[in-house]
């Protein structure tokens, strides 16, 4: 909502300046976005005489003019040739900054003094073009003034973001009241004189409502023998000013009511109504109407339309139609003033895109008691700018007119809850000075009826904040609460998440976040089997883009294409990782489910480029390392690697599933070439995946710890063929398969291929480091165990001991 | 015999002065201290010697053995020095060179900046509370007073699915999904990620809000206030100021807009306070009837208040990021700074 400073100003009587006025109303809630100041800076841009305007003497197009600025007479030199001596001008003294930083300084020309400059309406910013200086009419103001206040145009646009529930402040009027209120002046209502002729309205025209739940009242004047011209040059100001175009005098004065008071009017060509009706009913199904927009629309029976005898004139509360607008030939005129109802306005708004500063005003709501005193103000108005003749009476169709109920208010139920302590006489006060009309209750409570337009005003709570807002919320004093204690340990869920995400970013990894929204190809481009759960994901109704349709059941795809645009970026040593949530739908009635899952992408080289140690790529072993390292820290007992039917995105000879139990919990695993050149990724990544939900619940909360062994150990080698096909973990199953309480340790130290191995074998070295908890360990104990467990190795999987 | 200690004396200490490294040092300590040592075959003789005369002599021999034992000890230690200067001598490394650094990851600041609020709140005796983003209409508008139609529901372009859900567009509906599990008191911070179909420079289709609610018996909204007083000066430092101005959300009333006094020019006027020196931060305000109603509280024997704010935006103020759209980038370069 646009208003200005003085348009406030004839509606009340304060002191404050344009900023002081700015704050004022954004700590009444009705926030200044923005301040315009016309003018601003023009100060010392003045109305002066040329009391005498001779040639330079050095320069053949340069006049040399001396100027009263009311206090001196001053030497200027000027180039324009479109003024006399005796004219009235508008000086640019020094120090005045005209637009476009131009600062005005004294200067020498050609030899001669110039005490500042003779301005034209394009260096004013008054005009895009202009020829010569600006000449003023010789009586606009006396001279020293600012022309900028000589000429009306000192002011200050507001702009001001309005909250929904302010309906009534959605006109210049309404905002003005809200000062009042606050600064507790009197509101100066418009007055309007109604001169009506001898021809009865009635006799005109006839009005009908079909449908009075969705237009409860409809009032209309006519008037006749009017001459639509453009408007008188303070009328297209006001307009401008806050950012309206002036179409001609009669639409320019229904814009200008509305604005002034909040009640959107509607001005149609009467001869071009036909059969002398208005009737008030929803569209038929189907039913075409071209709007004044020119816009063909096609109506459904949710909109409500105004009609003539026979077609729809205008689609009530958004827009006239092109068939009924007033033209320049327009010579009667039927003047509309009504309510409709704000939903049916919105639904019709909102369906066909058409958003205008009337349905703004319907939506959300009109004083359904102003609309009859905004009709007479802009038809004495149109009277007044167009001339014509205004017939007698008003129709005014309002069947359900009923009164306001009182609410009861506690004031000290106010105190209370704001945290303030108020006498009563000052919240009575403040409620009266709101237009409310309150009465004492026996009990100590008011009753308070609250002025038609303030239809936010329901209930209690509703009057309580208005003593909050009046009174100032700076008055509020911040206190603390008194509060009971309670506990708020962080669930489980919350303190493994922080724990997992603490644990992979001092692991090295950078977490990034996604959008939830993804492409519906993703899961495509990932190869899916078609039957796969991932393939079936929640879909947006309205996306902004097909990109970000459907809600992610995966979050590798964003993580990919995050890691080949970083790669795009020359990053190309990425530890990545996102722990979001993902989406499925849930079954029939049941909420979605939503469970957070964790994924990682490592590729690029493992210690980045430095000076000290090899630069080696990273490989599956250090993505499944950070898994390992998950599952440890959370203690996640029985947990296996499957290499049999891992995800179709992975390399099948270089990824894995793991298991806690029974139960997958994750899987890691270099990514399919495939896969890699879906996303446009150059390099190999590895990428590991790991279900949260499933680790919150597997992790063992509690640990038992043992005291170390005071004992010495004693290390044992293997060194052993086995065929490339024998997985590694079934040797370590093979020797832990022994349970032997002395076994304190087995590790793989070596993996080798190559001279003196096979093709088709690995050698693996492993060391097993035998400690008791009981005693010293004797050389044939352990000799004797050692033997025990090279023999099972030989046996069960028919290693060669080298 | 004594000129013979006196020559073996001379003897052993010329060796040890004339000695280079410990080991030779070792050596003449054997030589003449050990076991078969000459000192120690002469110290064997001394039996031989007449009952007065061993005394004295044996006096001297003990002389001449602390004498040897000294030199060799002192000789010992200095050679040991030596070499230990040697060595640290030729193992000097640059270092100059970088250290090998366990590598560094970092967090996503919108997660940096919940968990910093939630710790400040969790100080305050908030406890943490999360719900779903696929949400129901009633959770996410109506039991929060935006009936259907509302233009309220025009303030949150909203995102639908099917089957009349939606995806949250605040992290209020939090608050009646907790009200509905809990009596009072209730004492919540409710981090999470929020949607609305909108999409420019300053507004990305997904963000994140923290939402949080008070109820309990007289609780009031200059409470509000002082709780937001410490919250924001503990995020944002000591005596931020902190300003609220009436507004409406149709879940609380009274509503407030609250601003802080701009963090980046201190509340003289700047570019990113556009000149009036105040930022918004979020909204807040006393928790409406209505949504007491929806969640059968009863607001003559309970009051209290409920706040939301923008995660993203107070990250971009915290650490002065100017396009919001860069949170979302995940460009390595930009988030290995934090």
């Amino acid at each position: 909502m646009n208003v200005t400073y003085n348009w406030l100003k004839e509606f009340v009587d304060f002191d404050e300046t344009p900023d002081e006025l700015a704050e004022l109303l954004t700590m009444l809630g009705l926030e200044v976005e923005a301040m315009a100041k016309l003018g601003a800076g023009l100060d010392d841009v003045v109305v002066a005489l040329v009391e005498e305007k001779r040639p330079h003497p050095n320069a053949d197009k340069l006049s040399i003019c001396r100027v009263n600025n009311g206090k001196d007479v001053l030497n200027v030199v000027c180039g324009a040739q479109n003024f006399k001596q005796g004219d009235t001008v508008a000086l640019a003294q020094i120090g005045a900054v005209l637009p476009g930083d131009f600062k005005i300084k004294k200067s020498k020309i050609r030899g001669e003094d110039s005490c500042g400059m003779l301005c034209s309406e394009k260096e004013l910013g008054l005009a895009e073009e202009s020829a010569g200086i600006m000449v003023l009419p010789p009586s606009l103001a006396p001279i020293g003034t600012p022309v900028f206040s000589a000429l009306g145009l000192k002011d200050t646009v507001f702009e001001i973001g309005l909250t929904p529930n302010r309906s009534d402040c959605l006109s210049v009027i309404g905002i003005a009241r809200d000062i009042a209120a606050k600064l507790n002046l009197k509101l100066r209502y418009p007055q309007c004189t109604i001169v009506e002729g001898p021809e009865k309205v009635e006799s005109i025209i006839g009005v009908t409502i079909e449908d009075p739940d969705l237009c409860p009242r409809y009032a209309a004047r006519y008037i006749s023998g009017c001459t639509i011209a453009p408007s008188p040059e303070w009328l297209v100001k006001r307009l401008n000013a806050i950012d309206m175009r002036s179409i001609n005098n009669v639409v320019d004065i229904t814009n200008l009511i509305m604005m002034e008071s909040g009640q959107p009017l509607h001005a149609f060509d009467c001869l071009r109504l036909s059969g002398q009706r208005i009737v008030v009913r929803t569209a038929a199904d189907g039913e075409q109407f071209t709007t004044l927009d020119n816009q063909q629309r096609v109506l459904t029976p949710a909109d409500l339309v105004i009609c003539d005898a026979e077609r729809p004139v205008a689609l009530a509360g958004v827009m006239g139609g092109l068939n009924s607008e007033i033209e320049s030939t327009t010579t009667s005129i039927l003047l509309e003033s009504a309510f409709f109802k704000p939903a049916a306005v919105r639904k019709t708004s909102k369906r066909l895109g058409l958003h205008t500063e009337s349905s703004h005003r319907f939506e959300r709501g009109i004083d359904i008691e102003g609309v009859g005193r905004a009709l007479d103000r802009a038809a004495s108005l149109i009277v007044e700018l167009a001339g014509g003749v205004l017939a007698e009476g008003c129709i005014d169709i309002y069947p359900g007119k009923s009164d306001r109920k009182a609410i009861i208010f506690r004031p000290e139920k106010a105190n209370e809850l704001i945290g303030i302590d108020l006498d009563r006489d000052v919240i009575i006060d403040i409620l009266t000075r709101l237009e409310c009309r309150v009465s004492p209750c026996a009990d100590g409570s008011v009753a308070v009826i609250p002025p038609h337009y303030r239809i936010d005003l329901e209930r209690e709570i509703d009057l309580i904040e208005e003593i909050a807002r009046l009174n100032g919320y700076d008055k509020i004093l911040a206190t603390m609460p008194i509060a009971r204690v309670i506990s708020d340990r962080p669930t489980r869920h919350q303190e493994t998440e922080k724990r997992v995400r603490d644990l992979l970013v001092n692991n090295g990894m950078t977490e990034i976040i996604n959008f939830s929204f993804t492409a519906p190809d993703a899961a495509g481009k990932l190869l899916l089997n078609d039957d796969d759960p991932r393939r079936i994901a929640i879909k947006l109704a309205n996306p902004l883009v097909d990109e970000q349709s459907v809600m992610r059941t995966t979050l590798l795809p964003g993580l990919l294409e995050t890691t080949a645009k970083n790669m795009n970026f020359r990053s190309l040593d990425l530890k990545l990782f996102e722990m979001r949530r993902v989406y499925f739908p849930g079954d029939g009635e049941d909420m979605p489910r939503e469970p957070l899952c964790i994924v990682g992408a490592i590729t690029g080289s493992r210690d980045g480029d430095g000076w000290s140690r090899p630069n080696e790529p990273v490989d599956f072993f250090d993505a499944k390392g950070i898994v390992e390292t998950v599952l440890d820290v959370l203690d996640i007992g029985g947990v296996s690697w499957v290499v049999e039917n891992t995800d179709p995105y992975y390399h099948p000879g270089k990824s894995c599933r793991v298991f806690a139990g029974r139960e997958q919990v994750g899987s890691v695993g270099e990514l399919h070439p495939l896969v890699q050149k879906n996303f446009e990724i150059e390099k190999p990544v590895f990428c590991f995946e790991l279900n949260f939900e499933k680790l919150v619940k597997l992790s063992r909360t509690k640990k038992t710890i043992l005291a170390p062994s005071r004992f010495p150990d004693s290390a044992r080698d293997i060194a052993m063929l086995i065929p490339e096909e024998l997985a590694a973990v079934k040797i370590l199953e093979c020797i832990r398969a022994e349970k032997s309480k002395e076994i304190e340790h087995v590790q793989i130290f070596d993996v080798y291929r190559g001279k003196g191995v096979p093709d088709g074998y690995k050698s693996i070295a492993v060391r097993i480091r035998y400690r008791s908890f009981e005693r010293t360990l004797a050389e044939e104990e352990i000799a004797s165990l050692h033997k025990k467990i090279v023999t099972n190795l030989i046996d069960k999987l028919k290693v060669t001991v080298r | 015999m004594r000129e013979q200690l006196e020559q073996l004396r001379n003897g052993a200490l010329q060796a040890v002065a004339t000695a280079s490294s410990v080991e030779q040092l070792q050596d003449i300590r054997i030589s003449m201290l050990g076991r078969k040592g000459e000192l120690t075959a002469l110290m064997k003789g001394l039996g031989s010697l007449s009952a007065t005369e061993r005394p004295i002599v044996g006096q001297l021999v003990n002389t001449v053995r602390d004498e040897i034992e000294s030199a060799l000890g002192a000789a010992i230690a200095s050679a040991q020095e030596k070499v230990i200067a040697a060595r640290l001598q030729s193992e000097r490394i640059d270092t100059s060179l970088p250290g090998r650094r366990p590598q560094k990851g970092t967090k996503h600041p919108v997660s940096l900046v919940i968990e910093e609020i939630c710790s400040i709140f969790s100080g305050l005796g908030f406890a943490v509370a999360e719900g779903p983003e696929i949400e129901h209409d009633w959770y996410n508008f109506e039991a929060l007073n935006f009936p259907p139609e509302h233009p309220a529901r025009d303030m949150q372009d909203t995102f639908f699915v099917e089957n009349d859900m939606l995806l949250r567009t605040h992290t209020s509906p939090v608050q009646i999904r907790t009200m509905l599990k809990q009596k009072p008191p209730v004492r919540i911070i409710a981090p999470g990620t929020v949607y609305r179909c909108d999409s420019d420079a300053t507004h990305s289709p997904m963000f994140h809000q923290i939402e949080g609610l008070m109820v309990d018996t007289k609780v009031t909204f200059g409470d509000l206030k002082g709780i937001l007083t410490v919250f924001t000066n503990q995020l944002f430092g000591q005596k931020t100021g902190v300003r609220l101005r009436p507004s409406y959300f149709p879940f609380t009333e009274p509503s407030a807009e609250v601003d802080i006094a701009c963090v980046i020019c201190g509340g003289k006027g700047c570019r990113v306070c556009k000149n009036s020196g105040w930022l918004e931060i979020l909204g807040a305000g006393m928790v409406d009837p209505e949504v007491y109603r929806h969640v059968q509280y009863d607001p003559e024997n309970i009051s209290g208040f409920a706040f939301g704010m923008g995660i993203e935006r107070i990250a971009m103020l915290k650490y002065g990021i100017s396009d919001m759209r860069l949170l979302f980038e995940n460009d390595v370069r930009f988030l290995r700074q934090f």
